[in-house]
């Protein structure tokens, strides 16, 4: 059965998008640690479960996790972690891979998974390895400003650091399309410095405005998820593997006055269109009731130019079989890591500057514990003999 | 060069820059000099007003959290009516053995066998006051709750004494204080979500029970305190809140916040509370004031009710408590204790009324309260420290306040800063003019004896450690008349230091008097600007003792008004001492509780007004 | 006090200290007090008990980045044992011996400055021994067991010889008077082997050589503050005087090469203490909180700025010596008090030692007092800063409610202080020489007519 869905796909996948993209990853990202964020460990298990139950499978998925929500002391439901008040789904499950977890969810290890620039010991889970046929879906959910988003409290990525990674994967070769997705307070202005094709952008709110948390559960006793990405998961139930809606009907399905704030696209990056050119309620995106202000979307003059294919919701979050086994073969190759040495010597050499600086275990030359003792006697006694002589002058 | 263009030039005059840079300077000093008396005036009174606006609603703000983790009110509470019939069930019990006349012994006893029936492990603690308090004695009884999931570095207190704060520990009981605790331990047994552990302490007496528990569980010696150590131990304590209910049922939860020595909770611990409190539907107030202040009966109706000025007294009210607690240093009850520790802490005071609510009200608040402080990753910060509450929702921020004290610091020291100069010079006839028109009249500089001023200041402060020795000692509290015979001695004994000091009386040095002053103002103000950080309230009492009448003393020819004059500030400066009452309660809070306030008032406070004093003999 | 004989008071002081030493335990004082400010990690006795033990079980203090005394105090306990270094008793002699030395050579100093021998008492002596001895920010330091006070007394010792030394060129009235000039050029020896000694101990010494340097070339240590006339060399030729100050400087880099060679040998003949000692001056490797403007300012900033700045504050150091020296080269030893008052404000590990010295210093130049022009301001400044320090210090780490900036801006208030009584030293010095000005009465001393009406 699976076999046959898999040649449906390599089928739909021919027929569809030749030349085009022929695998799917998700890179999910919770940066914030702490009990009372809960909501974004949810966010990211929340599209964690969507993109797997659409076809993207555990290996292509990159899931990092700045904290264990489900293991804290203060969850009163240990080991699980829901996202809505009845607690129907168990986020959390049996069935979870986390790729980075705790402390290592850092801005360094976050662009050293999208440039693929990783020390030799990290393993092949950790990595992304994608090709100039990937489709990459990038989901960012955290506590946000202005073109930044904090990592584990004491830390924070640019919104220029995340252009230029992406940029350098384009140079690379490591994806096809990208579609990044972020939650957080000002989310828009994260996308606003991108600068590389192939990217189809989409935040939950516009500079100076925060993003909202849903809803609260009164026995967790914080809140479960955020609206934005509530709603995009609540519209992703009606997707399966084999649906025609596309990003527009996506985007278009954006309720602001449910949301709470106004969220943006960026589609100027990418070549291809969002939906059908006519007849669409995207067309009119962002100046239905309820937006407050325009709804942001760059590259709305672009749209009507654009040729090919319509975007699919399904090109990013579906799962396609990869087909061409000896470009596997290659692909494995490429993604050694980089001749980098700086960031290797660093690497390596950064415990042991640290280790040697803390712990006074060099010895003195001699190591007879008597001998420096005279030598300091002997020291001791032409020092008092200087004085002597410059005091009493024999 | 004074040609040349320059930008600006009208703002330099013609002739040598330098020469006018030096004018225009001496002319800024001598405008300020000159208006310095008036500068004093407005200062003290901008002082004094502030401080009588601290109370209105225009200088404070509503409160808000600012601790992200508090999270408070965001979760489902399960205390219920079966718990409540177990905290009867306690109270029942403990009634008991109110009826039994049982000791201190068979009470903590007793207690520790129902948490240890609970499933806690229990133990007792006896404790002993030696010294000059040799009566005061108790066992605590207290339970450790392991947190189920991780390990205990930190711990949370739940704390209930046997005595009721009702009066200062007049004798009340608190017995559904305890009773809550303990159906509050048997409750929270059930679950695993604690992310540190427990610990229930029932301390005995009023405050000293847990002066001794809590200088034991951390540690320290105290010279006259024989506590056992205590066989339970735990990790940190973040955070503590002592139940006080010694009614039958209450009607609003009252915050009592102030700790020993002036140091008060984290902010957020008690905005967290009141949100909590007020959510579950029991009103809360400041301290246990519910009705409106009675004390504006003599006003016309239009005006006592009109809103602001009900608001104002309802706030002076509540400041006049927040002033008594805090400038005394004893704090408003056990939980103070805890904030020598760096535990934020306050008691919910349980509002005695005959309804409508109990144990069912009451256990939901603690229970949502002890999820809110559960979400804590590291203690209370930021510096939500400094605050004066006038309301239970309402409170001053530090720049709303601290000023009022400052202001009259600053016009203190500008005083002393004016005697100083004043000091330095003499007017006089010219010797040089000899025509028929009269002599020239010259300002001359003279000397200012500065070391004889220092020593005399020295002397004074140690006289007052010499009192404090004395008033603290066996000897002294053993006697009735200790009052009557020390007052004299402590008010006439620096009547002999004018004979002792030297004075040259010439016309070419400074009275000591002027120099004294200038010094004692100077010292005063510096005090005073210290103390605010630490003690606000401490700080406005001494501006308002010392200010005005440190300011306004000087050396007088007359016998009787010199003499009026010292025994006036001696009075000010000494004159507790007669009541024996206030001097006793203070030397038992300094003795078991460590309270600073006599040995301040013996070696900072009096020694200043009797530096004032002697400016008036010298 | 002031009827009391100098030995009596000295006496006096002593016992009251060395009670104080006794009783009184160094980690109360630290926690109280000298919070912060009583030791830095220059000067912590607890540091040099650690090296110490390291270096006695053959471990290389050195190499822990904690243990950043001078080897010479290793040298020092190679013959006691270990445990003396904690004993009441001999840390409560060390410390009040060192002061009651530090003590006596400002006696020493004022006696030379006013034209007296060593010996010759003056009515001015009981009050500088309580100046120095009862001063708290000389013995808060010295009852935490900070080395700072063995510095300052060192310090204090090499000025007092330098200012017995005074006149000792070589060709200098030597024929008639051989004893007398066997006797400067001892002192002159003594008080250049302390300097050595005090440059190896703390590194600012270097700051305080160009003024204790003249000072032994100068002819004589009383003051000439009022009458300006340049520099006044103990030669009397000018001409000649290129060869002396190549002489002592000479004799104090030989004294500081053996010192150096010595310090070497205690360690093993490396020259790693080299960086952890002198360096840490330089480089700033420990913030750890002190009353200095440094330690927050570095803890600031961007690892990318910081040798640039550390290079700008210690040249900002260096900065002053010249000017100071220049415009006070007619009394080198106000030159010499003025950098002390710039070292105990800018150095980047000072205790509370180091505005102590500043302050005791005060009470040789009483010449100055009537021209100062805000004393009470200056004083009360310091007096904040003083008792502000160890309180705002407690807020933040024992009570909780304060922060790092509390502290700080303490330390700013103290900054302020120093800077305030700096200016006004230096105005002082100045204002003196011109003198009548305002009117001054030259016949007696406290009738200065200055306006009339």
């Amino acid at each position: 059965m699976k076999f046959l869905l898999n040649w449906l796909w390599l089928l739909a996948g021919i027929h569809y998008a030749a030349g085009e993209h022929t695998n799917n990853w998700a890179v999910l990202v919770c940066s914030s640690r702490y009990w009372f964020n809960y909501r974004h460990m949810a966010n990211a298990l929340g599209m964690y479960r969507t993109v797997k139950r659409l076809g993207i499978p555990d290996s292509q998925i990159i899931l990092m996790l700045a904290d264990d929500a489900a293991c804290n002391s203060r969850n009163k439901f240990a080991g699980s972690v829901y996202a809505n008040t009845g607690r129907e789904l168990d986020l959390y499950g049996d069935n979870i891979e986390v790729d980075y977890r705790g402390y290592e969810v850092t801005v360094e290890n976050f662009l050293r998974l999208l440039t693929g620039r990783h020390d030799e010991s990290i393993p092949r889970s950790k990595r992304l390895l994608t090709d100039k046929n990937s489709n990459i879906f990038i989901y960012l959910t955290g506590h946000g400003g202005n073109e930044f988003l904090k990592f584990q409290d004491n830390e924070e990525v640019s919104a220029h650091d995340i252009s230029d990674a992406l940029h350098q994967m384009h140079q690379a070769g490591r994806y096809n399309e990208i579609f990044f997705m972020v939650d957080t307070c000002q989310a828009n202005s994260m996308y606003s410095t991108l600068y590389s094709p192939g990217i189809l952008a989409t935040g939950s709110s516009v500079v100076g405005e925060n993003s909202y948390s849903h809803e609260n559960d009164y026995d967790v006793g914080v809140a479960v998820i955020d609206s934005y990405t509530h709603y995009v998961l609540e519209y992703m139930e009606r997707v399966n593997k084999t649906s025609r809606l596309t990003m527009a009907d996506l985007f278009a399905s954006y309720d602001v006055p449910k949301i709470g704030s106004h969220p943006g696209v960026r589609s100027d990056l990418f070549q291809r269109p969002l939906g059908p050119q006519q007849q669409h309620p995207m067309a009119e995106y962002g100046r239905g009731p309820g937006w407050k202000v325009e709804g942001e979307w760059q590259g709305r003059e672009g749209e009507q130019g654009k040729m090919g294919k319509e975007a699919l919701i399904t090109d990013f979050f579906g799962g396609v079989v990869s087909v061409n086994a000896d470009e596997d073969a290659g692909d494995v190759s490429q993604f050694e890591p980089c001749d980098d040495a700086v960031l290797h010597k660093s690497l390596k050499s950064s415990p042991v500057v640290s280790s040697s600086s803390f712990l006074p275990t060099s010895r003195l030359p001699s190591s007879g514990s008597l001998y420096p003792i005279l030598r300091a006697s002997a020291a001791f006694l032409l020092l008092g003999g200087l004085f002597v002589f410059v005091f009493i002058g024999v | 060069m004074n040609n040349r263009w320059r930008p600006l030039n009208f703002l330099r005059p013609a002739g040598d820059p330098n020469l006018a840079r030096i004018k225009r300077r001496k002319a800024l000093l001598s405008l300020i000099a000159r208006r310095v008396s008036i500068l004093k005036v407005a200062l003290f009174i901008a002082g004094y007003v502030w401080m009588l606006a601290i109370p209105s609603s225009q200088l404070d703000r509503g409160v808000f959290i600012d601790e992200n983790a508090l999270q408070p009110g965001q979760v489902n509470t399960y205390w219920n009516w079966q718990q409540v019939h177990d905290a009867d069930h306690f109270l029942s019990q403990l009634e008991f053995l109110r009826d039994s006349n049982a000791t201190s012994e068979q009470r903590s006893q007793f207690i520790m066998n129902q948490f240890v029936k609970i499933g806690l492990s229990a133990s007792t603690q006896d404790y002993e006051f030696t010294g000059v308090h040799k009566g005061v004695n108790g066992t605590n009884a207290y339970a450790m709750l392991s947190s189920p999931r991780v390990s205990g570095a930190e711990a949370m207190v739940i704390s209930a004494s046997w005595l009721s704060r009702t009066n200062e520990g007049d004798g009340t009981l608190n017995l559904r204080g305890v009773a809550t605790v303990l159906a509050f331990s048997k409750f929270v047994k059930q679950y695993s979500l604690w992310a540190r552990d427990l610990i229930f302490v029932i301390s005995d007496g009023y405050m000293d029970g847990m002066q001794a528990w809590l200088s034991a569980y951390h540690g320290e010696t105290q010279s006259n305190l024989r506590a056992q150590r205590l066989d339970l131990t735990s990790g940190v304590i973040f955070t503590a809140f002592n139940i006080d209910y010694p009614g039958h049922s209450l009607s609003h939860l009252g915050i009592f916040h102030e700790g020993v020595n002036g140091r008060l909770p984290n902010q957020d611990l008690i905005n967290s509370f009141q949100h909590i409190a007020r959510r579950t539907g029991v009103p809360v107030v400041l301290y246990d004031h519910k009705d409106e202040p009675e004390q504006l009966s003599w006003l016309p109706e239009a005006i006592r009710n009109h809103h602001e000025i009900k608001t104002y007294a309802a706030q002076a009210r509540n400041l006049w408590r927040n002033v008594g607690y805090q400038a005394s240093g004893r704090g408003s009850g056990v939980h103070g204790l805890f904030h020598k520790y760096r535990i934020d802490a306050f008691t919910m005071f349980a509002l005695p009324a005959t309804g409508p609510h109990g144990f069912y009200s009451l256990g939901r608040i603690i229970e949502s309260t002890l999820r809110t402080t559960n979400n804590l990753l590291e203690r209370l910060h930021a510096s939500f420290f400094f605050y004066v509450m006038t309301n239970f929702d309402r409170f001053l921020k530090i720049g709303n306040y601290l000023p009022s004290a400052i202001l009259i610091s600053v016009a203190m020291m500008f005083g002393g800063l004016q005697v100083w100069v004043d000091a330095a010079w003499t007017k006089r006839q010219s010797e040089e003019s000899k025509g028929p028109e009269p002599a020239l009249m010259i300002w001359a500089r003279r000397r200012r004896p500065v070391l004889q001023a220092l020593f005399i200041m020295i002397g004074t402060h140690f006289f007052g450690a010499v009192t404090f020795f004395l008033l603290s000692s066996r000897w002294y509290n053993s006697i009735s008349i200790g009052p009557l015979l020390l007052f004299p001695v402590t008010s006439l004994l620096p009547l002999v230091v004018p004979s002792f000091i030297p004075q040259n009386r010439s016309d070419s040095v400074a009275p000591l008097s002027l120099v004294l002053k200038a010094f004692n103002l100077c010292l005063s103000s510096t005090v005073i600007s210290i103390i605010t950080v630490l003690n606000f309230s401490l700080a406005a009492c001494l501006a308002v003792a010392l200010g005005i009448p440190l300011s306004a003393d000087s050396l007088s020819s007359n016998k009787a008004v010199q003499m009026v004059k010292y025994s006036a500030y001696l009075g000010l400066g000494i004159g507790w001492i007669l009541w024996g009452d206030m001097t006793k309660r203070m030397l038992w809070n300094w003795d078991v509780l460590g309270v600073w306030l006599l040995p301040f008032l013996c070696v900072v406070y009096f020694p200043l007004t009797l530096q004032a004093a002697l400016v008036c003999i010298i | 006090m002031l009827s009391l004989r100098p030995t009596h008071t000295l006496a006096l002081c002593i016992l009251l200290r060395a009670l104080l030493a006794y009783w009184i335990s160094p980690s109360s004082v630290s926690s109280t007090a000298g919070f912060l400010s009583s030791s830095s990690p220059l000067t912590s006795w607890l540091n040099l008990q650690e090296g110490i033990y390291l270096f006695k079980r053959g471990i290389d203090p050195y190499s822990g980045g904690v243990f950043r005394h001078s080897p010479l105090y290793l040298s020092l306990s190679s013959l006691l044992p270990i445990s003396i270094f904690s004993n009441p008793l001999f840390c409560a002699i060390l410390f009040t011996v060192a002061d009651a030395f530090a003590a006596y050579a400002l006696i020493g100093i004022w006696r030379l400055r006013q034209g007296l021998r060593l010996t010759m008492e003056s009515s001015r002596d009981s009050l500088l021994v309580a100046i120095y001895m009862l001063n708290p920010c000389i013995f808060i330091p010295s009852l935490a067991r900070s080395t700072s006070s063995l510095d300052n007394a060192c310090l204090l010792g090499a000025v007092m010889w330098a200012c017995e030394a005074c006149g000792s060129g070589p060709g200098g009235k030597s024929e008639n008077e051989s004893v007398v000039s066997s006797k400067r050029s001892r002192s002159k020896s003594r008080s250049l082997l302390l300097l050595a000694l005090r440059t190896h101990l703390s590194t600012d010494t270097l700051i305080l050589l160009p003024p204790t340097m003249m000072l032994i070339l100068s002819q004589d240590p009383g003051s000439r503050l009022a009458s300006p006339r340049g520099f006044v060399p103990g030669t009397k030729n000018k001409s000649t005087l290129t060869t002396p100050i190549l002489v002592l400087l000479a004799e104090w880099f030989l004294y500081w090469t053996l010192l150096t060679l010595l310090s070497s040998l205690v360690v093993g003949f490396g020259s790693g203490w080299m960086g952890q000692t002198w360096g840490a001056s330089f480089t700033l490797p420990d913030l750890t909180p002190n009353p200095g403007v440094w330690w927050y300012f570095f803890t600031e900033m961007f690892d990318h700025f910081r040798p640039f700045f550390l290079m700008v504050f210690s040249v900002h150091l260096l900065l002053y010596v010249a000017p100071v020296c220049i415009k006070f080269q007619h009394d080198p030893l106000y030159a010499f008090f003025i950098l002390t008052g710039i070292l105990s404000t800018f150095k980047p590990y000072p205790t509370l030692s180091d505005p102590g010295l500043f302050m005791a210093l005060w009470g040789v130049f009483p010449e100055v007092y009537k021209y100062l022009r805000h004393p009470l301001v200056t004083f009360l400044t310091s007096l904040h800063a003083l008792l502000l320090q160890p309180l705002f210090a407690h807020l933040w780490l024992s009570h909780g409610t304060g922060n790092a900036n509390f502290y700080y801006a303490t330390t700013l208030v103290g900054a302020c202080s120093g800077g305030l009584a700096l200016v006004d030293a230096c105005w002082a010095g100045l204002r003196i020489a011109v003198g009548g000005v305002e009117g001054v009465d030259e016949r007696g001393e406290e009738k200065e007519v200055v306006t009339q009406q």
